[in-house]
């Protein structure tokens, strides 16, 4: 049981945002389509950093602009009380991830204001571990800070988002808007 | 609390600080429609409910009440902190408003989050005295929502409530439709046995209980903000909104389990004050409490907002829809959960109110009927729970007894908010040790239709005396086999949920039958306030204490809060 967040590239993402944009379920207030993501950036390639503020429980800002094929560095500080995360991804990706911070919240691993590092870290009988350390995400405790670098390859439906359960379905997320 | 006198002290010292925002409110006879009968009540400024109060915090507020009716009235602001004679207790904080007089309230707004004002007087608020208050936060809210609506409940009833109260003082199942009947005893024999179905009625019959006893007054039509099911109250949305809905409970007598059959709902707020979000299917709100949620529409349809009682005799509905008169499926009642062995079990134990019905009982024979009924009770009733509070929550709600008939679960199979759920988002005190514990037993002699605390009611009791500047620790013990929603004015109740520093503020404490429920109180608010189970005729016959703080922060403090018996002087 591996709780590790794939990135969705590729044919996969292509189809499910196709379904996405056929249902009609988003208000049409994101980039104008696309597939994925993007993919972790390289340091030399960043043309700026973005610094992002995470309290209890929202971001400043909470909107962000990029371009397509920009590679973006961001510094991400949690000023809350409570641990919270960033993560760049659709609305679908970030459905699929909350699903697995909730097992993280049952298995004891995420509690309200730390990380149970040692239970994160441990093997769950099957070679895996419930590490989070997806590179499109930073999980951070109260007062943790760490960098993210990330390419956006191209225009898509994207959100910054906070996946600890609850979090996200109370608003902690912001738009990234593609010029 | 320094914030509070701080502000306080400001407030006084300043009156133009902050901004001065003045209301008028009339108290007025008025007509209320459920759309299944019509009834003369009383409202706000013309209409029950009154007009939703939206404060800002931070500012100093000034309401003048107009009291049009012939008696008197008062105006209690549900869940706020504000300088005891503000409170609008008659007898306690003031001595009411007069027919037609004017009283002027001025308090600071030293908080953000959903509450609600009512009459404390008679049964006006029952008769239809009530409204909401919104009041913004200084800062941005912690969450993002798109649009938000108040949706509170209440459960209007066709009788007046002196009518209501007789009746239950003749009988105390004046209004309990739902009695079991002889052809359950029947289908019960059949499946028990005679002897065990026979006993198990004796029982409870010594008990002055039934099983269907958990709701004192049936016949009530459930509205939402003062529309009955018909009327459809319809709160519109554009897809992809997320929606704050601040539900608040007005009802008189009852509980209700919400849910929006197709929305997940993540609550946000309980009793005003932030809560970390917990995402739900469903919850129960108990009598004066609020809960707020945020719900993610994504799709272009009607949505029924179902609000059943917790004893199933009836429900609140309205809709959440793209546009008016659009409508969604309205579910069917659920079948009425019956009291358990379980939920007796505090009756049983602590049974000194009720002499002369337990010395009657036989109790070799309420032995040998405690293992049979008990071990029917355990299995059908705790297995039928398990399954289903098991998979989606781990553990059965410790806020009920075990085996207890009023363990809720979620119509959909899904998670059922529990009081164990509810963290404090930010901690408004230190986490300190209490300075002393005090029990309250939650007592009644359903017969006589007396509700007490410690077998005392109100007009025999002492007060309670606390020291300003205590951190006391009550001890709540529901002796009785109904649900008490506690309400303690003027202070916060700090909920027990065994998280510590996280343990979520509210004003009102629901403690089931046959629970043992603590809160801890900071005593930072001198003066006298009210303190009583929030059941409109619980309430009315005795089960209610007054509570006096003595000593104060500081001498000027004390004698600007204490204006009204300024003479007094006082130490610290």
């Amino acid at each position: 049981m591996s709780i590790k967040f794939r990135m969705l590239v590729g044919a996969m993402a292509l189809a499910l945002t196709g379904g996405v944009y056929a249902a009609g379920e988003h208000g049409g207030h994101h980039g104008s389509g696309g597939n994925g993501a993007g993919e972790p950036g390289d340091a030399s390639d960043v043309s700026r950093t973005v610094e992002v503020v995470m309290y209890d429980n929202y971001y400043e800002p909470e909107n962000i602009s990029v371009e397509s094929g920009e590679t973006v560095r961001f510094k991400v500080w949690n000023d809350g009380a409570l641990v919270h995360e960033f993560n760049i991804g659709s609305a679908e990706m970030h459905e699929a991830h909350q699903q697995e911070m909730q097992m993280m919240v049952e298995h004891g691993v995420l509690k309200g204001d730390h990380i149970d590092h040692d239970m994160m870290n441990m093997d769950m009988g099957d070679g895996h571990s419930m590490k989070h350390d997806d590179p499109n995400s930073v999980l951070l405790e109260p007062g943790e800070s760490a960098e993210i670098i990330w390419t956006f390859t191209e225009a898509s439906d994207l959100e910054f988002a906070c996946n600890v359960p609850g979090h996200y379905q109370a608003g902690m997320y912001g738009d990234i808007e593609f010029k | 609390m320094g914030k509070y006198w701080s502000s306080l002290i400001l407030a006084l010292a300043l009156p133009v600080w902050g901004q001065a925002e003045e209301y008028n409110l009339s108290v007025d006879r008025v007509m209320i429609d459920t759309g299944g009968f019509v009834k003369e009540g009383i409202g706000y400024n013309g209409a029950s409910p009154g007009p939703v109060l939206r404060f800002k915090e931070g500012e100093e507020v000034t309401i003048n009440v107009t009291n049009n009716l012939d008696e008197m009235t008062s105006i209690h602001w549900h869940g706020l902190i504000l300088p005891f004679e503000q409170d609008g207790v008659p007898g306690i904080s003031f001595p009411g408003i007069p027919p037609g007089e004017t009283f002027t309230y001025r308090f600071p707004v030293v908080q953000n989050g959903t509450y609600w004002y009512h009459s404390h007087s008679g049964f006006q608020e029952p008769a239809g005295a009530y409204g909401a208050i919104i009041i913004d936060a200084e800062g941005r809210e912690p969450y993002r929502y798109d649009r938000e609506y108040v949706v509170q409940l209440t459960d209007k009833h066709p009788h007046s409530g002196d009518r209501i109260l007789r009746n239950l003082k003749m009988s105390a199942d004046y209004y309990n439709r739902q009695q079991q009947t002889v052809g359950d005893f029947w289908r019960e024999s059949s499946e028990q046995g005679f002897l065990a179905t026979l006993r198990d009625r004796m029982m409870w019959g010594d008990m002055r209980m039934m099983k269907a006893d958990i709701e004192d007054v049936q016949g009530f039509t459930g509205l939402i903000n003062g529309k009955g099911p018909e009327q459809n109250w319809t709160g519109t949305f554009e897809p992809g909104d997320r929606v704050r809905l601040r539900f608040i409970n007005s009802s008189a007598m009852t509980y209700f389990d919400v849910r929006i059959p197709g929305l997940k709902m993540t609550v946000v707020q309980a009793d005003g004050n932030n809560v970390q979000p917990v995402t739900v299917d469903e919850f129960r709100i108990g009598v004066a409490e609020t809960y707020d949620v945020i719900v993610h529409i994504r799709d272009a349809k009607a949505f029924t907002l179902f609000a059943e009682s917790m004893g199933r005799s009836g429900y609140a509905r309205g809709t959440l829809a793209p546009e008016e008169g659009m409508t969604a499926e309205v579910p069917e009642l659920r079948e009425a959960p019956l009291l358990t062995m379980a939920d007796m079990a505090g009756h049983m134990d602590h049974g000194d109110m009720d002499h002369s019905s337990m010395e009657g009982m036989d109790h070799s024979d309420m032995e040998g009927m405690d293992h049979s009924s008990m071990e029917s009770m355990d299995h059908s009733s705790m297995e039928g729970m398990d399954h289903s509070a098991m998979e989606s929550q781990g553990n059965p709600d410790p806020f009920y007894a075990p085996g207890s008939g009023l363990v809720p679960a979620a119509a959909n199979g899904g998670k059922f908010l529990s009081y164990a759920d509810l963290k404090a988002q930010k901690p408004l005190y230190e986490e300190r040790e209490p300075t002393r514990e005090i029990e309250l037993r939650l007592t009644g002699n359903m017969e006589r239709y007396i509700w007490s605390i410690n077998g005392i009611k109100y007009e025999d009791a002492e007060p309670i005396r606390l020291q300003y500047g205590e951190r006391v620790r009550f001890k709540f013990v529901n002796e009785t086999m109904m649900t008490h929603p506690m309400h303690l004015h003027g202070m916060w109740s700090i909920l027990d949920v065994g998280e510590g520093k996280w343990n979520p503020i509210k004003h009102v404490i629901s403690v089931a039958p046959a629970t043992t429920v603590y809160m801890e109180t900071e005593v930072d608010a001198p003066g006298e306030w009210a303190f009583h189970c929030h059941l409109a005729y619980h309430h009315a016959a005795g089960m209610f204490r007054k509570i006096i703080v003595e000593g104060g922060p500081d001498e000027s403090v004390k004698s600007l809060t204490k204006a009204a018996e300024a003479q007094d002087g006082g130490e610290s």
